[in-house]
């Protein structure tokens, strides 16, 4: 989960060097368009089918759910609460990856890896760990406290990532430009990580829109949670589509701003790839309260859900393990497992040719079949999934409801944007010119392309893999709506025994889900620290 | 033999046009040089000889086979049969050495081959060591190694030595180039260095706006350039006014310095009056004017020699010299650069002299500036 702007900086300055003509291929690329335009079409269906069913609704009834209090009220609680978090984990993502990255913090390797660990717990089993430790943990304080333990991996990993890569040269001559160590921070390394930020922020705001299951869990009212509720309602129809339509225009709204502020932003390197380290700032006096305070950021995000499961189980004693570590848990495990797999199969091989057009090629098209993804992170994942609901049930005559291949697609369109900021970092590193040279060593395009770029974006595409496997393992409200009869994975099965209060039995689903889901998470923390330092 | 034909090529991208009609002839086992400033097309030309874009019209022929022109089929790449050599080398960084010279190769020729070839490039043994543990100079061999593998019909080389030192640059031109001529390949050398294309290559293209504008062997492109543009594009030029006389004149710096002129004795008997004297046109010169009519002269900065004035005979001033100061001078070691600026405002701007050995001049000496050897003239 790294923002849209930190990959597009993933590409070897080296290697761009390599073109000096910007990618242009023989003939256009026909193949690779009509590819694209399929996908495009594809993402397109859920915000297609969003407005058919508004407008089947009839435009006045799905003005008159909009226009009421609840409205209002919904709008207050998601507005304060995506500023507060967002703003919180802007500081707390931006300063832990500033003392791992750039000081003598003690252990920095160690707490590199504990600090992006939190990516693999899913946010509803952060507010699990922390509600049933204490009911305080509700509302608005509530909301902000979890929301921010669970996301601000979104803005620490990005940023780490740029901070590694920046030329450590500038803040040096900054200094002997005679500005102070403390305005060259401001000016100079957080301009260089200004992108990195931005589009951390943007994830975040995008995951605090769509969140369903901690809200859920605490009792905090936001567009999610009420579309959730209205789905459920026979009458709920034009409601929910009024919201979910209002959602999708603040998810676009935010998009906007984050692209006016500059989100494009790039960590710029002239010069040759050797990359000189920086001597690691010196925190002298400060040690001891920048340890505590990574500390306790562990603690709260990693240690109280982890240690809030454990206890329960504990506490549940033998029966619960028994009960739990059954044939209901092998079953659940092997589903999400497989679903996983399956989507993150699909989305990697989707966003190929998106990737290889946004790379190698220039144009309208390219834009356009670049943009359209941008349209899908503006649809929070109970958006998508209402609208393949709404898709099978009125125009399929249920044919698909809850079924396991609209279950994937569906994950497959949710997650695609994530799929292609992997997959495109990972054409990025293998520059067009070495396919030119494989093709006048007598191989054909397609030849090129699999025994050189391919092989070459292995790793990367690996990564892109280990993302949308991690997000499928721990998504909850999209496989809520849809997830076929009598199937249960590690997310529903916890939610099930959590929401009938059986906390010890949940307790161990979330266990395995951070288990699972850890794997992959380190996969790609190593992944992006190769990619920043290849970049040097 | 012909080896290679291009005939009124033409590309454009988009609304952009970068090549307007590209004629070119290279002899078989020839080293031809194209050179142009960035932006001049170069690398678009490079690329449509090798396939991967495809002309809008035009002609290449390779061999006896039309690559790419109208009626006949498009060859693409893979099929041209032309070793490419891209800037940096691009080698393939996740394959051995030898996985890179053998990646065009199939099944047994390969094992045999690439020691071969290894070897041929002066980097036998280093087969199991990866791209990045070689230094630039060896990294280029070995792109190079890999082109000639498949014994291309043809070798195009995209300023392959830019990113190297400077002090490694020499060496590694100078590798190249026995490599390629005892491997009798004809060999086409993009590159915006006009010292790399003039000691590189046996002939010359300098392409410019998207067109040849002169192609020729390095001594000619040097001392006769097509226009003054040219003549200040391959070298430093001292371009001066000058009014033609008529044939039969006498010169003053040719006759002063006639055994030691280092350019063609012959001449076409036009002499012109400039500030550095009367001096004798070359005989391929452009300026064809009656007497009395306008024209730039090309006087290289070796073609000068300077004096100091208290050194100078007493006799005073000499016909044809130019007394000045010496304003700046660049010393290189093996010559040096002195830029005069001439007494006489009128005589126009700064000229360039580029000296050998003899003694440092100072800012501010007086000294005499006077040329030798016939010179190229263009009308006005």
């Amino acid at each position: 989960m790294v923002s849209p702007a930190s990959a597009a900086e993933a590409r070897p300055a080296s290697l761009a060097a390599l073109e000096v003509v910007p990618a242009r291929q023989a003939r256009r690329p026909v193949g690779l368009l009509t590819a694209g335009s399929i996908i495009a079409a594809l993402l397109a269906v859920p915000l297609a089918f969003l407005l058919l069913e508004s407008a089947h609704a009839g435009v006045g009834t799905v003005a008159d759910e909009i226009f009421r209090p609840l409205t209002g009220m919904l709008l207050w609680n998601t507005v304060r609460l995506t500023a507060v978090v967002t703003v919180l984990c802007a500081v707390i993502g931006t300063g832990t990856a500033w003392l791992v990255e750039r000081t003598d913090l003690p252990g920095r390797r160690f707490w590199a890896v504990l600090l992006i660990v939190p990516l693999a717990i899913p946010d509803f089993v952060v507010a699990f760990g922390w509600f049933s430790l204490s009911t305080w943990v509700s509302n608005f304080r509530g909301a902000v406290l979890i929301m921010t333990l669970a996301v601000y991996p979104l803005v620490y990993l990005p940023v780490a990532a740029s901070l590694r890569a920046a030329d450590p040269g500038q803040e040096e001559v900054a200094r002997s430009l005679g500005v102070s160590r403390l305005r060259a921070f401001f000016r100079i390394t957080l301009g260089q990580a200004k992108g990195a930020i931005l589009g951390g922020c943007l994830l975040v705001t995008l995951v605090l829109l769509a969140e369903y299951g901690a809200f859920e869990m605490i009792g905090y009212q936001t567009f999610t949670t009420e579309i959730f509720t209205d789905l459920g309602l026979p009458t709920g129809v034009p409601t929910a589509c009024g919201l979910s339509l209002l959602l999708v225009v603040i998810s676009l709204v935010v998009l906007a701003g984050e692209a006016s502020l500059g989100g494009r932003g790039r960590v710029s390197r002239s010069g040759p790839m050797a990359q000189r380290v920086a001597p690691p700032l010196r925190l002298g006096r400060g040690t001891v309260p920048a340890l505590l305070g990574v500390g306790l950021l562990v603690l709260l995000a990693l240690g109280v859900p982890v240690g809030e499961c454990i206890f329960l189980i504990v506490q549940g004693g033998p029966p619960a393990i028994t009960n739990s570590v059954s044939v209901s848990m092998l079953d659940a495990a092997w589903h999400t497992a497989a679903y996983g797999v399956c989507a993150a199969a699909v989305d990697t091989m989707l966003a190929l040719p998106v990737a290889v057009l946004a790379i190698r090629h220039t144009g309208a098209a390219r834009h356009f079949l670049e943009r359209s993804t941008y349209l899908v992170l503006a649809m929070p994942g109970v958006v998508i999934a209402l609208a393949l609901t709404y898709f099978t049930e009125q125009d399929l005559r249920g044919f698909g409801y809850e079924s396991t291949p609209l279950l994937i697609i569906c994950y497959a369109i949710m997650f695609f944007p994530l799929a292609l900021v992997g997959v495109k970092a990972a054409i990025a590193r293998a520059p067009a010119s070495l396919d030119d040279v494989a093709r006048s060593l007598g191989h054909s395009r397609l030849a090129a392309f699999s025994r050189v770029t391919l092989r070459l974006a292995a790793p990367g595409l690996m990564a892109a893999f280990c993302l949308v496997f991690l997000s499928v393992i721990t998504e909850l409200t999209a496989t809520l709506v849809l997830v076929p009869t009598g199937v249960q994975t590690l997310a529903t099965q916890f939610w099930n025994y959590q929401s009938s209060g059986s906390n010890s039995q949940a307790a161990p689903f979330a266990l395995v889900m951070i288990a699972v889901a850890a794997l992959p998470s380190i996969v790609l923390g190593r992944f992006f620290n190769r990619t920043a330092r290849a970049q040097g | 033999m012909r080896q290679l034909s291009i005939t009124g090529l033409h590309k454009a991208f988009g609304a952009h046009p970068v090549l307007t009609g590209v004629d070119l002839d290279v002899p078989a086992g020839a080293f031809t040089a194209i050179l142009g400033p960035s932006g001049s097309g170069k690398t678009t030309l490079l690329r449509l000889l090798a396939g991967f874009e495809q002309a809008d019209a035009g002609t290449i022929t390779i061999g006896d086979r039309v690559v790419d022109g109208p009626g006949a089929a498009y060859v693409p790449p893979e099929r041209r049969h032309i070793g490419y050599v891209p800037q940096e080398g691009a080698l393939f960084p996740h394959l051995t050495v030898a996985a890179n010279v053998g990646f065009g190769l199939h099944g047994k020729e390969r094992r045999g081959r690439t020691d071969e070839l290894l070897e041929s490039v002066g980097l036998a043994g280093l087969g199991s060591r990866y791209p990045h543990q070689l230094s630039g100079g060896q990294q280029q061999r070995v792109a190079l190694a890999r082109a000639l593998a498949i014994k291309p019909d043809l070798v195009l080389l995209d300023e392959p030595f830019a990113s190297l030192d400077a002090h490694m640059r020499a060496s590694v031109r100078a590798d190249v180039q026995h490599i390629c001529l005892s491997a009798g390949t004809t060999a086409i050398l993009v590159t915006h260095d006009q010292d790399e294309a003039l000691s590189m290559a046996d002939r010359v293209a300098v392409l410019r706006d998207g067109r040849i504008v002169q192609y020729a062997a390095p001594q000619d492109l040097y001392m006769r350039p097509a226009d003054p543009a040219l003549a200040r594009f391959v070298g430093d030029a001292n371009l001066i006014d000058g009014l033609l006389v008529g044939a039969g004149g006498p010169a003053d710096g040719w006759q002063a310095h006639a055994d030691t002129a280092d350019g063609p004795r012959e001449h076409s008997g036009q002499v012109v009056d400039t500030v550095l004297g009367r001096l004798i046109i070359a005989p391929s010169s452009r300026a064809v004017g009656p007497a009395g009519g306008a024209v730039t002269v090309l006087v290289r900065p070796e073609q000068l020699e300077i004096t100091e004035r208290e050194l100078a005979s007493a006799g005073g001033r000499q016909p044809g010299c130019l007394p000045g100061r010496v304003v700046a001078c660049e010393y290189y070691g093996h010559d040096a650069v002195v830029r005069v600026r001439p007494d006489d405002a009128a005589a126009g701007q700064t000229v360039i002299v580029r000296t050998s050995g003899g003694p440092q001049l100072s800012p501010g000496s007086a000294v005499f500036v006077r040329a030798r050897g016939p010179v190229v003239a263009w009308d006005r």
